[in-house]
């Protein structure tokens, strides 16, 4: 699969990076050599096996809808915040 | 040209679970500090794991059954990525792939029905506010449960597009599965609006108005989109596919950021949450909970109350519980008894909290079939039941009390019509009206009255007055 440099712009537009010229090539051979390892996968035929979302084989893991206490405060959360004004949390403007 | 408008409407309907989907915190958030109702799992931080909240899936399902839509036996959960600080972890948990609630259907009073194509459980997002160089984070509202309802593009004018968003909001609100405070933000309506020629059958480009939290303001958003829409088609232009907002004090839409290329949300299998598997012993069992719906109403009071004052009471689910306890006889005057307070009182919400009983309304429209009551009193007494000094001791007592009661003993009533007619200063009324002026007597029948503090019953009042001065 090749992957153009738009790819490459395009998902770090999506994940919020800035990237340098030189690693836009560079991420892309990264990322070409991933998927060519990844793709071996598709020699073995897949068509009649259910998807696997997870792998615990688990369903129906439910709580109660009651209100626990919780171990972190607000200003213990907030405190991980960079900036903070009001006990909200501070951001550039957004719109 | 003409144009037909083709509307498809999503809604997002926050569930009134205690706490919220994925975590123990406080889901009413409702009038606490911002930030006070978050766990480090709201907060994303890292190795949180996120535990489903049983309650919500419940209340999905009896959403689902309101909406006469099948639950799906296996759903699950998918990672919706984006990135906005409104999110901490980078990605909205929904159901994108296999939603738990399926097709179904809404029927409108009109009898238009508008297909459910699915509805689905997911977190809602922070909320933020905006200043002039920054914007401040509240992450309270993270992972509010919603359900999110996509209509099918089965709508074609404003006034339908007005009349699913308030059923939707009724049988949400008869389910029991949201506060349905719209003030609050409790339903919140995105909604898809494209226009194409009337014989065309291929549908426009769509402009879609988000985040409209009034019926008034669907109408008003679809409306003004269609007359922009018609304009623009009119003159040759091609209608841009965007995301537009809406401006409830100039009535108008405007275009919001245009976006070129298709979103890419990236979804993946939440691998946190393993999946929901229900039997349909547990649907059933949980269905059965679904009290009684609007459309049940109609078909029940269809010819005991008119259409008109049904609808107006249908806004209030515990009312109807309670109208559909009195006795049937009395349905019809006790329903305009409660149209005419909501109509003219501007109480209406808050009086409906604590409503009077079945026995209390009962015995009220019996006393006014009885002539007990006249009908002023009847609505004098109507509204001391809902007094928190008077409530309770029941709607005789209350009569008595406030000396209401109609005398229509008729021989009582004879002993103080001739009280009256002794009084010098009607004499001259009562030769007038031996002498044919008819209109006299209302002033005799007022004289009566006064003379029984009003208790008297007028036209019995009229009635033997007549007899005496024939």
């Amino acid at each position: 699969m090749d992957i153009k440099r738009e790819d490459i712009l395009h998902l770090a537009e999506l994940s919020e990076f800035t990237l340098d010229e030189s690693e836009v090539d560079s991420l892309g051979r990264d990322l070409k050599d991933i998927i060519k390892y990844i793709s071996q996968l598709d020699e073995l035929d897949t068509s009649k096996i259910e998807p696997t979302y997870q792998v615990f084989e688990m369903e129906n893991v439910w709580r109660e809808d009651k209100i626990l206490e919780q171990d972190a405060t607000r200003e213990e959360l907030l405190a991980l915040t960079k900036h903070e004004k009001d006990n909200q949390i501070k951001v550039p403007k957004v719109l | 040209m003409k144009y037909l408008p083709t509307i498809g409407i999503e809604c997002h309907v926050q569930l009134r679970t205690k706490t919220k989907l994925f975590s123990e915190v406080d889901n009413d958030a409702r009038g606490k500090e911002p930030n006070s109702c978050v766990s480090p799992v709201d907060y994303a931080l890292p190795g949180m794991l996120p535990r489903l909240n049983g309650e919500a899936v419940r209340l999905a399902i009896l959403a689902g059954k309101a909406m006469n839509c099948g639950i799906n036996a296996s759903s699950r959960f998918d990672r919706k990525h984006y990135f906005y600080p409104d999110s901490p972890k980078g990605y909205q948990i929904t159901q994108f792939y296999e939603p738990i609630i399926g097709e179904g259907y809404v029927e409108l009073p009109s009898g238009t029905k508008v297909r459910i194509e699915h509805a689905h459980l997911e977190g809602d997002a922070g909320k933020l506010t905006h200043f002039d160089s920054y914007s401040l984070v509240d992450l309270n509202r993270v992972d509010t449960p919603l359900i999110e309802i996509v209509s099918m593009p089965d709508i074609h004018s404003a006034k339908d597009a007005h009349d699913y968003c308030k059923e939707l909001w009724r049988l949400m609100c008869f389910a029991g599965v949201t506060y349905g405070d719209l003030y609050n933000g409790n339903m919140r309506f995105d909604v898809n609006i494209s226009l194409a020629p009337e014989d065309s059958k291929k549908l426009g480009t769509r402009a879609e108005v988000k985040n409209l939290n009034s019926f008034r303001s669907v109408e008003r958003a679809v409306e003004y989109e269609i007359s922009r829409q018609t304009k623009l088609l009119n003159a040759g232009e091609k209608i841009i596919q965007e995301t537009r907002g809406w401006n409830d004090a100039t009535g108008k839409t405007t275009g919001q950021r245009s976006k070129e290329e298709a979103k890419d949300y990236r979804y993946m299998p939440e691998p946190d949450l393993p999946p929901i598997r229900l039997s349909s012993e547990f649907i059933e069992n949980e269905a059965k909970k679904l009290p009684l719906m609007p459309s049940d109403y109609r078909k029940l009071f269809k010819g005991l109350v008119s259409d008109d004052i049904l609808e107006i009471l249908l806004d209030y689910p515990t009312l109807m519980m309670r109208l559909n306890e009195i006795d049937k006889k009395y349905l019809k005057s006790i329903s305009n008894l409660f149209a005419s307070v909501l109509l003219a009182e501007e109480k209406t919400a808050e009086y409906l909290n604590d409503l009077p009983t079945a026995e209390e309304l009962n015995d009220l429209a019996s006393m006014n079939e009885k002539k007990e009551l006249s009908s002023t009193a009847t609505k004098e007494v109507f509204l001391k039941l809902f007094d928190p000094q008077m409530k309770n001791r029941g709607t005789k007592n209350i009569a008595k009390e406030l000396g209401l009661i109609q005398e229509n003993d008729l021989d009582a009533l004879r002993k103080i019509v001739d009280i009256v007619l002794e009084k010098p200063e009607t004499k001259k009324a009562q030769e007038d009206y031996r002498a044919g002026s008819e209109k006299v007597l209302g002033f005799l029948v007022g004289q009566v009255m006064k003379e029984s503090h009003g208790k008297a019953n007028p036209s019995a009042v009229q009635e033997i007055l007549k007899k005496k001065l024939s």
